[in-house]
């Protein structure tokens, strides 16, 4: 009840106030100043939450590309023989593996394909000198988006077989020019790696001729 | 208690206010009610995976082999009496949302009903599309098996390849590189807390406006009132109940589908391995994929300071967000600035119509090109057909509108 007469009051408060007096220029300047302030303490705290989000940092950055060094002999990837040393009988003319240097194999950005065919079979802009015995080694990351690309046995799309194959857009690399992209949206050739035989263990000698994989677009 | 709660919440006043609410009848009003509904569906299906699943790629033994903590707890998921089911109810869910969106935007954009005084209500449909795609892609990668760490992993290379920034961006939203131990917990983050409370807000402010606002009616409703009242059922009961008939007619056909066509079956897939599976993006992002596949790869666009605009800049983010962007400002783009409040006729404006099939022509030209290379066609007819047909649809479709008007 004592509300109630309490808001009738009011009521007659404003009404007495209604004939259209022009507020009083002061209190316009103060309400002025209020919202200003309101205003600006508002945009401040809520601008500020939203730089906080800019400290955040990411657990780890790992992912470094570790170097592959004259001497890291290759390791099966997977199957059977994963983590084995590959021979170089291990991979018959016209067949293909994917591989790891050996200690190397948490970095999955390091996996690579190798091929092995006649050596007469491979021409320019492969760097013929970093074929050994007829194998050749490209790394297995494709330069589009990341996915680790297939050595392909069979014809397909009307490309010769073998070659590399990307399941996830489809590009076409040529195995026996320099990785060549025939196909896709691929930026760039796969980076080769050169070879060597070492101890009949298929060895690196030394590392990847350009950046593996897609680049950042900073870069 | 109707009286103990009328008393102290005037209910008597809410019942007269919006119990009698308007509602026009058309089957097409019932587009936006079915992905209102499937959005309720994916939260209570969400709800139940969110008590077994576990947001980690850590390896965990499991049968004697090591396999992503994630992909386990779908694997126990899957064993429970209703686990897989509700996965893929939760699935198709989210398909049938993006679907029912869709074919919502088309009535309201071929009735005209986006134009003028609802504006803000279609760009508010456009966030609200946007976001229903966003969920879908940040729920792809949860199960981790070998899909969805490809499919997510494309993702993080298409934000990596912004010029200057994108190294910065990508690393902060997938916290690192992906996958990074911190990226499933930050992506499950997005999936069950960011992207549906921005949907959950942006749903409410999309039906107050429409309440607000009113529905635009069929034609025919005028000439039966005469144009000054709204001819329809009331919410309640009429509207309530075929509301309820629609919402038990979805949750029963999801059941059926995701009993028939089991979807994202993580054990063909199996938890990730070296190799990549064939992946193709879900079929609402198939077209980006395909303009992904049309833009050569030469098409480096130098910036200073060594940075490029690259193709999979050009196709997987500026030429969607032009697509995306030309969409969004369709109620500006009309002439008329007379307000909308019935459904235009197809000969009232011929224009608007075409552009409108020539945009799903579109849609559909790219999205054929990303099965491209599995349909055997050259790359080179794609880039023609992409621009032609939707052409060919436009013309088309605007003298098929001028003969039938004249």
């Amino acid at each position: 009840m004592v509300n109630y007469k309490g808001g009738d009051k009011m009521s007659e408060v404003k009404k007495d106030q209604q004939p259209n007096e022009e507020p009083c220029r002061s209190c316009v300047t103060r309400r002025n100043i209020v919202k200003l302030l309101l205003g600006t303490a508002g945009v401040g705290a809520m601008g500020s939450i939203a730089l906080s989000f800019g400290t955040i940092k990411a657990p780890s950055n790992k992912k470094e590309r570790r170097k592959i060094v004259k001497g890291d002999q290759l390791v099966f990837a997977m199957g059977s023989n994963a983590n084995k040393l590959i021979h170089p009988s291990d991979i018959p003319p016209n067949k293909g593996t994917l591989a790891y240097p050996k200690g190397k194999e948490d970095h999955d950005n390091l996996i690579l394909l190798i091929h092995a065919a006649n050596p007469a079979d491979f021409k320019k802009p492969t760097k013929l000198d970093w074929i050994a015995d007829g194998f050749i080694a490209y790394s297995a990351i494709c330069t589009h988006m990341g996915c680790v690309v297939e050595w392909y046995p069979e014809k397909q799309f009307s490309f010769d077989f073998p070659h590399l194959f990307c399941p996830c857009h489809q590009s076409v690399f040529d195995i026996f020019r320099g990785a060549k992209v025939l196909a896709g949206p691929a930026p760039r050739p796969l980076p080769q790696l050169p070879l060597m035989v070492a101890d009949n263990v298929i060895t690196a000698a030394g590392d990847f001729d350009g950046p593996i994989g897609p680049l950042p677009g900073g870069k | 208690m109707y009286e103990w709660l009328n008393e102290r919440l005037d209910l008597d006043r809410f019942k007269e206010k919006y119990l009698k609410k308007v509602f026009p009848v058309h089957p097409t009003y019932f587009f936006g009610e079915v992905a209102l509904f499937s959005f309720v569906i994916l939260v209570l299906t969400g709800l139940y995976l969110l008590f077994s699943y576990t947001p980690s790629s850590q390896l965990v033994e499991m049968g004697g082999k090591k396999i992503p903590a994630a992909y386990k707890s779908i694997l126990l998921i899957n064993s429970q009496p209703l686990g897989l089911i509700m996965r893929y109810v939760h699935h198709w869910a989210a398909h049938l949302m993006l679907a029912a969106l869709i074919l919502h935007m088309a009535r309201v954009f071929f009735s005209g009903a986006y134009k003028k005084p609802r504006e803000i209500n279609w760009i508010l449909g456009v966030v609200l599309f946007t976001l229903a795609i966003l969920a879908g892609f940040t729920g792809y990668s949860l199960p981790f098996d070998s899909l969805s760490v490809v499919a997510t992993g494309i993702g993080y290379e298409i934000a990596n390849s912004i010029p200057y920034i994108g190294n910065a961006i990508a690393n902060f939203v997938f916290a690192g590189q992906f996958p990074a131990p911190g990226s499933i917990p930050r992506l499950y983050m997005y999936h069950i807390f960011l992207v549906p409370m921005l949907l959950f807000a942006t749903i409410g402010l999309h039906m107050l406006i429409m309440v607000k606002q009113k529905h635009t009616q069929p034609l025919k409703n005028k000439a039966i009132t005469g144009g000054t009242k709204i001819l329809g059922i009331p919410m309640y009961p009429q509207q309530i109940s075929l509301m309820i008939f629609v919402f038990l007619t979805t949750l029963a056909v999801l059941f059926f589908l995701a009993s028939f066509l089991p979807v994202h079956n993580v054990e063909y897939f199996g938890p990730p391995t070296l190799t990549t599976p064939m992946v193709k993006p879900d079929w609402y992002l198939l077209w980006i994929y395909g303009i992904i596949k049309l833009i050569p790869g030469t098409w480096n666009i130098p910036l200073p300071g060594g940075a490029v605009i690259n193709p999979e800049v050009i196709g997987g983010l500026i030429a969607p967000s032009i697509i995306m962007l030309i969409i969004t400002i369709a109620p500006f783009l009309s002439k008329s600035k007379e307000p909308v409040h019935y459904w235009e006729p197809v000969s009232q404006r011929p224009i608007a119509t075409a552009v409108g099939i020539a945009f799903i022509v579109m849609f559909i030209a790219l999205s054929v090109t990303g099965y491209q290379a599995e349909l055997n066609i050259p790359i080179w007819v794609c880039r023609l057909y992409v621009v032609v047909l939707p052409l060919i649809a436009f013309f088309l479709s605007l003298s098929l509108i001028k003969r039938k008007e004249a």
